[in-house]
């Protein structure tokens, strides 16, 4: 009975159907966005005019006329054919090469005339311009549209897949799929064609779904289809999680921008990656899929919420506040199965020196250096004064002592007082010879006891570098 | 006039005449409206409108049952109220679904516009309920063939809603919403021949009116469908 509370209560955290279009579509699209959500050409228009990179367009077809006065010689030798008003991925005609002519279609032509262009398709079969021109009328006759509207046909750019992607994508181009809310990067799943989805990233179609952690831009969990939690490419060993998103803060900023073109509060918006160009807009979305909640074990409504109201000025503070808020998942992760903690570069530490003497400060991560070094001053104010003004008295510099005994070079640093021992530290900057202290260390709430080297670090902007002997309970990530 | 009303037939659930015998608990509404001449039958139907498409909302806002819209499982059901026997009209639904689907493969070839493939789609569909009531005949299954031509013609159109579904949202989809419609008919059927109901419209025909307000709740929820915990179930495991 409680159990069934409990499910009850964090049912609240999920956006369902009724959510959606009551709470989210109605308020945030207006009808006009809404409609140049579902007008391909348009919106790519206005994208592009918003400085948002687009598959190019090669040329239209609105009329019959048009059709039949068409120069089939200016496509080039691989494109995408679409309708207008298309959806769910239906109706697209891809081709990947234009098949060189062959002697006896050039022994067919008349004198001085070019024969007619012949492309292949993906599944390696040949198409004519005859079927073309098919498949066009079709599209012009409404065939693919919503409601058998009359339509517009019209050629784009080619997409090559990315080389990351391959093993992973069958046929077609995955693309990235992000909830933008608020100019607010709310959530986002890689969505990868499949057999069953017939090269459509489409998870309706029966694509598979990815859900990725927004901060570092690293997939999490696989859903298939609508439902159904995998780990790997169904038939393979690829495993799904754990994929690193190329371009992950160019694509969020590109979502968020493209919201801002399309003037609709609350979207998704597909991004694609070309071999060659990179992040490419593919298409803004009016009425997003609630699946991706699946694919990242979240619910979006909890995350909704959490933002409505916020005002934020520019879209780069919007994946900013997006990627803090509701990234993370993955970092813990790591930290649950390596039983390490997850840093960056900088860190936030508290030193505790003699006398419980303690100073916060930003360190810096240094897995080229042994020891842990501070700077004299920072020595001073942990309560090392003796230490530090009997070192400074010491003139003696590494050659000048580097031949001598341990025991002799000992004797020139033991009067020191809580000095603890001396070591040879090699650096870039050459080698030198240092006291070391015994101080501890906190560090994302780790408490590390240790011996740390004393030097001159004035002239540097981190007073503390923490070297490799005190990071081994940690896992350094050099994005954050 | 209570005597002649067509939907009173041998067999029918919606027996309005035996349940209204004593004439017990009859609104004054209901009475004018009889004396003006409006079969009571009409008006029973004209009542329990409001009440089936209530149950249709209810199936798509609160459990996710999505059905083909409102008009399709409504007139579905009130072909089933017209047929003597629930089986037949079942078994006519089926048929009509199970021809469409077949159709959607035999047309694909021809790669003809919308309209005309549902023309298509409908004769067959007619030709085939024609073989049927006639097998229905010769198997001494007279209730069958004496099944009213209204309801029949209902059933045969709600073929294009469905066609509509394959082309828009695939075949297992569409399937999906037939069965989904059918078990909203059913439901809808069994409630509007609920004898209790039916007495409780002809004593309290104001009560009809608290669909509104119901319809109003519906409209503004926006909780999770009963489906949707099915459908995010693995999600839900994982929220904490």
């Amino acid at each position: 009975m409680l159990e069934m509370l409990e499910i009850f209560k964090n049912g609240n955290k999920l956006l369902g159907m009724n959510a959606r279009n009551l709470d989210y579509i109605r308020p945030y699209n207006r009808k006009r966005a809404k409609r140049l959500a579902d007008d391909k050409i348009l919106s790519k228009r206005m994208l592009k005019r918003g400085g948002i990179p687009v598959p190019k367009l090669l040329a239209k077809i609105k009329s019959v006329e048009e059709l039949e006065d068409f120069d089939w010689t200016s496509l080039p030798s691989s494109f995408a054919l679409k309708p207008n008003r298309g959806y769910g991925g239906g109706g697209i005609l891809v081709v990947y090469g234009r098949k060189k002519p062959s002697r006896k279609d050039i022994l067919k032509c008349e004198e001085g005339e070019i024969p007619q262009p012949v492309w292949v398709k993906s599944d390696g079969k040949t198409i004519t311009v005859d079927d073309i021109k098919n498949h066009i009328l079709n599209i012009l006759d409404g065939a693919f549209s919503l409601a058998n509207m009359p339509d517009i046909a019209f050629f784009e750019e080619r997409l090559t897949l990315l080389k990351l992607f391959k093993p992973y994508a069958y046929k077609g181009i995955p693309d990235i799929r992000v909830i933008v809310f608020n100019r607010i990067p709310v959530m986002a799943m890689l969505r990868l064609p499949t057999k069953e989805s017939g090269g459509k990233a489409n998870l309706q179609q029966g694509g598979i779904g990815v859900g990725i952690d927004l901060a570092t831009g690293v997939t999490t969990t696989a859903v298939l289809g609508k439902g159904n939690i995998i780990d790997y490419v169904p038939g393979t060993r690829m495993l799904l999680s754990g994929i690193k998103i190329p371009y992950w803060k160019e694509m969020l900023l590109l979502a968020v921008k493209a919201q801002e073109v399309s003037g609709m509060g609350f979207l998704g918006a597909d991004v694609a990656i070309d071999r060659e160009r990179g992040p490419v807009f593919l298409e803004i979305n009016a009425r997003p899929g609630l699946s991706i909640q699946v694919a990242n074990l979240s619910g979006l409504k909890e995350r909704l919420e959490r933002i409505k109201g916020l005002k934020i000025k520019t879209a780069a503070r919007g994946v900013r506040v997006g990627r803090d808020l509701f990234g993370g998942e993955v970092e813990e992760e790591v930290e649950e199965i390596s039983g390490r903690k997850v840093i960056g570069t900088i860190e936030k530490i508290k030193l505790i020196g003699r006398n419980n003497k303690t100073v916060e400060l930003e360190a810096k991560i240094d897995t080229g250096a042994g020891f842990t070094s501070i700077d004299t001053d920072l020595a001073e104010q942990l309560g090392f004064e003796d230490t530090v003004r009997e070192y400074q008295k010491i003139e003696s510099t590494y050659s000048d002592i580097i031949h001598l005994s341990k025991k002799e070079r000992w004797s020139i640093y033991k009067h020191i007082p809580h000095l603890e021992s001396t070591v040879v530290v090699n650096s870039a900057s050459g080698s030198t010879y240092r006291p070391t202290i015994k101080i501890t260390v906190v560090m994302d709430g780790v408490i590390i006891p240790t011996k740390v080297t004393l030097i001159n670090r004035a002239h540097l902007k981190y007073p503390i570098i923490i070297g490799k002997r005190n990071l081994k309970k940690f896992l350094i990530d050099v994005s954050k | 006039m209570i005597q002649n009303l067509p939907v009173g037939r041998q067999g029918s659930k919606l027996e309005i005449q035996n349940l209204l015998d004593p004439m017990e608990n009859v609104s004054p509404l209901i009475k004018y409206f009889i004396e003006q001449g409006v079969p009571l039958d009409t008006v029973i139907l004209l009542l329990i409108l409001p009440i089936v498409v209530t149950l249709i909302a209810f199936f798509r806002q609160v459990i996710g049952i999505k059905a083909f819209g409102i008009y399709t499982p409504a007139i579905v059901t009130f072909a089933f109220l017209a047929i003597p026997q629930l089986r037949y009209g079942v078994l006519i639904f089926c048929v009509v679904i199970l021809v469409g689907m077949l159709l959607r493969f035999a047309l694909k070839g021809l790669r003809i516009l919308y309209l005309p493939r549902v023309a298509i789609t409908l004769s067959i569909i007619a030709f085939s309920i024609l073989i049927l009531l006639s097998v229905g005949g010769a198997m001494q299954r007279t209730g069958l063939a004496a099944v009213s031509i209204f309801p029949i013609l209902i059933m045969i159109t709600i073929v294009e809603k469905f066609v509509a579904a394959q082309i828009e949202k695939g075949n297992r989809a569409a399937v999906i919403l037939a069965i989904e419609t059918l078990i909203i008919s059913l439901v809808g059927y069994y409630l509007a021949s609920w004898p209790a109901l039916i007495k409780g419209i002809v004593a309290f025909p104001w009560m009809i009116l608290i669909t509104i307000p119901i319809n109003i709740f519906l409209g503004k929820w926006d909780g999770l469908r009963l489906n949707e915990y099915i459908r995010f179930r693995e999600v839900l495991k994982n929220l904490k």
